[in-house]
C-alpha cells in the first residue's frame, strides 16, 4: 500500500468525474496500488449515488413514453455480455499508461534534459491545458533544485525518490506547489520514473540553472 | 491490506461470532431491493425487474444529465446507461457495491464519455473513458468487507439527511454539475478554503473519510 495519497478533495473530484484526463490518469494509477484509496472511492461513489437521487424527485424529469420501448429494441439487437468473457476482462485490468504508450517505459524516446533528468512529453495525447510528462531520474541521480509556479501532481511509476518532504515509492502520489522547493534524489540504485501533470511550468531555483529557465518549456 | 472499521459492525454486537455461512445469510438479508432487481436482470434477463429499475433510476439519470448541462442529450444518456446496465448486469455483484452506486458509476462514465466526444469531435481518443475511470481491483473476491460496506453505505444515507444545506449545496455542485472545488468557489463567491472545509465537514460527518488510524 502506498504511503502518500491524493487528498479527499481530489478523490472526490475523481469520483464525481470532474478531473481532467491527465489528473484522472494519475489518480487511476495510484488506485492500482492503493487499496486504502479504493475503499475511500467506494464510499465517495456511494455518496455520488445519493447525490443523483437527492433532489431528482423535486424536479419533473419525466421520461418520454416510448423511451423504454426504444431501449428494449436496442437491447434485443445485442445479447448481454456472457459472464465468463466479461469476468476474464475484469481479471486483467489494463494498465492505461501502457495502453497509451503502446510500449515499455524504458523503450520510450527519452530526451535528456538537465543533468540526470530525462523527459518524455505526453501532452499531445491529451486535449488538456496541463503539461503532461514522464520524467526519469537516473539511478543515484539528483535533479536540479526547482520549485513550481502552479501545481504539479506526481505519481511514482518505478523506483523511488526522496526530497526534503519525504520518501516517495512506487504508487505514491504527491502534489507539489509554489511552496515546495525541492531537489529530488533517486533511491535504491534504480531509475525513478514519474508521471507528472503540471498546471504551470517548473521554475529552476539553483543559482546557475536559473539562467536556463527560458530554455525549459 | 483490507480496510477495517474500528468498531465491530452493529449487526454482530453482543452476539457470539457467527460462522461464515451465518454471516453470508445475514448479509444476504441486507441486500437492498434495487440490488435484487439488478441481480435478476443479470441472472435471467428479467424484463419486469429491468422496467422497475428504469422507472426508478431513469428519472435520476435524466436529472443528472440536465444538471450536468446535457439537457439536449438527457434521453440519450438515459438510454445509453440503461443499455449498459442490461449488458453488464451479469457482472454485477451485490457484495461489492449497492445497485445505486454501481449505476451511478455507469452514468458518470457515460456522461464523461459523452462530453469527451463533444469536446474532441472526431479527434482520436487514445484512452477510453473506462480506462481512466474504471477502478482497478474490482475483481477482488472478498465477501467479508461486504457487511462493512453495506453498513457504511447505510450510515452515509442516514447521516446525509442531517447535513446542513450549505454543505449539501457544495457537494451537489461537485457531483451534479461536475464543477471542481475551485470552480465552486468562483461561482459562489466564497474562498476555496471555505469550500474545502465544507466538503471536509460533510465527509467527516458522513464518515466517508476514514480515521487516520485506519491508514
Amino acid at each position: 500500500m502506498s504511503m502518500h495519497h491524493p487528498d479527499e478533495m481530489l478523490l472526490m473530484e475523481y469520483s464525481a468525474g470532474t478531473l481532467s484526463e491527465p489528473m484522472a490518469l494519475c489518480i487511476r494509477m495510484h488506485l492500482e496500488k492503493c487499496s486504502h484509496c479504493r475503499g475511500q472511492l467506494d464510499m465517495l461513489n456511494s455518496l455520488g449515488a445519493i447525490m443523483m437521487d437527492h433532489d431528482a424527485g423535486k424536479t419533473r424529469n419525466e421520461l418520454a413514453d416510448d423511451l423504454f420501448d426504444n431501449i428494449m429494441q436496442q437491447v434485443e439487437k445485442t445479447a448481454p455480455e456472457p459472464p465468463e468473457t466479461a469476468a476474464g476482462a475484469v481479471q486483467e485490468p489494463i494498465d492505461p499508461l501502457r495502453k497509451l504508450l503502446g510500449k515499455d517505459l524504458h523503450s520510450l524516446p527519452w530526451k535528456r534534459q538537465l543533468g540526470d533528468v530525462s523527459v518524455c512529453d505526453l501532452t499531445d495525447y491529451f486535449g488538456s491545458e496541463e503539461r503532461v510528462t514522464l520524467q526519469k531520474l537516473c539511478a543515484g541521480g539528483r535533479a536540479p533544485a526547482h520549485s513550481h509556479n502552479g501545481q504539479e501532481a506526481t505519481l511514482v511509476l518505478t523506483g523511488a525518490f526522496a526530497d526534503g518532504n519525504g520518501v516517495f515509492e512506487k504508487g505514491d502520489f504527491v502534489l507539489l506547489d509554489e511552496h515546495h522547493d525541492h531537489q529530488p534524489v533517486a533511491l535504491h540504485g534504480e531509475d525513478c520514473i514519474t508521471l507528472s501533470v503540471m498546471t504551470a511550468p517548473v521554475r529552476l531555483t539553483g543559482r546557475f540553472t536559473r539562467l536556463l529557465n527560458p530554455f525549459i518549456r | 491490506m483490507e480496510l477495517r472499521q474500528s468498531n465491530p459492525p452493529t449487526a454482530t454486537k453482543g452476539r457470539p461470532v457467527a460462522p461464515a455461512e451465518e454471516k453470508t445469510r445475514r448479509s444476504e438479508k441486507s441486500k437492498d431491493h434495487w440490488s435484487s432487481l439488478l441481480e435478476r436482470v443479470g441472472q435471467s434477463q428479467d424484463r419486469d425487474a429491468f422496467r422497475d429499475l428504469f422507472k426508478h433510476f431513469g428519472p435520476q439519470i435524466k436529472y443528472y444529465a440536465i444538471s450536468n448541462g446535457l439537457a439536449h442529450q438527457a434521453d440519450e444518456l438515459v438510454q445509453e446507461v440503461m443499455i449498459s446496465i442490461w449488458r453488464r448486469a451479469s457482472l454485477y455483484d451485490w457484495r461489492k457495491a449497492a445497485a445505486s452506486t454501481w449505476i451511478f458509476t455507469i452514468a458518470r462514465n457515460q456522461r464523461i464519455d459523452m462530453l469527451r466526444k463533444i469536446q474532441r469531435g472526431s479527434a482520436e481518443m487514445p484512452l477510453e473513458t473506462e480506462d481512466l475511470w474504471q477502478i482497478p481491483g474490482d475483481n477482488e473476491k472478498d465477501p467479508v468487507p461486504s457487511l462493512h460496506r453495506i453498513i457504511a453505505e447505510r450510515r452515509i444515507r442516514e447521516s446525509f439527511e442531517h447535513l446542513p444545506e450549505e454543505q449539501v449545496t457544495v457537494l451537489a455542485k461537485v457531483y451534479l454539475e461536475h464543477k471542481s472545488h475551485q470552480a465552486v468557489s468562483e461561482e459562489m463567491g466564497i474562498p476555496l478554503g471555505t469550500v474545502k472545509s465544507r466538503v471536509r465537514l460533510a465527509l467527516s460527518k458522513l464518515k466517508v473519510i476514514l480515521q487516520d488510524q485506519d491508514l
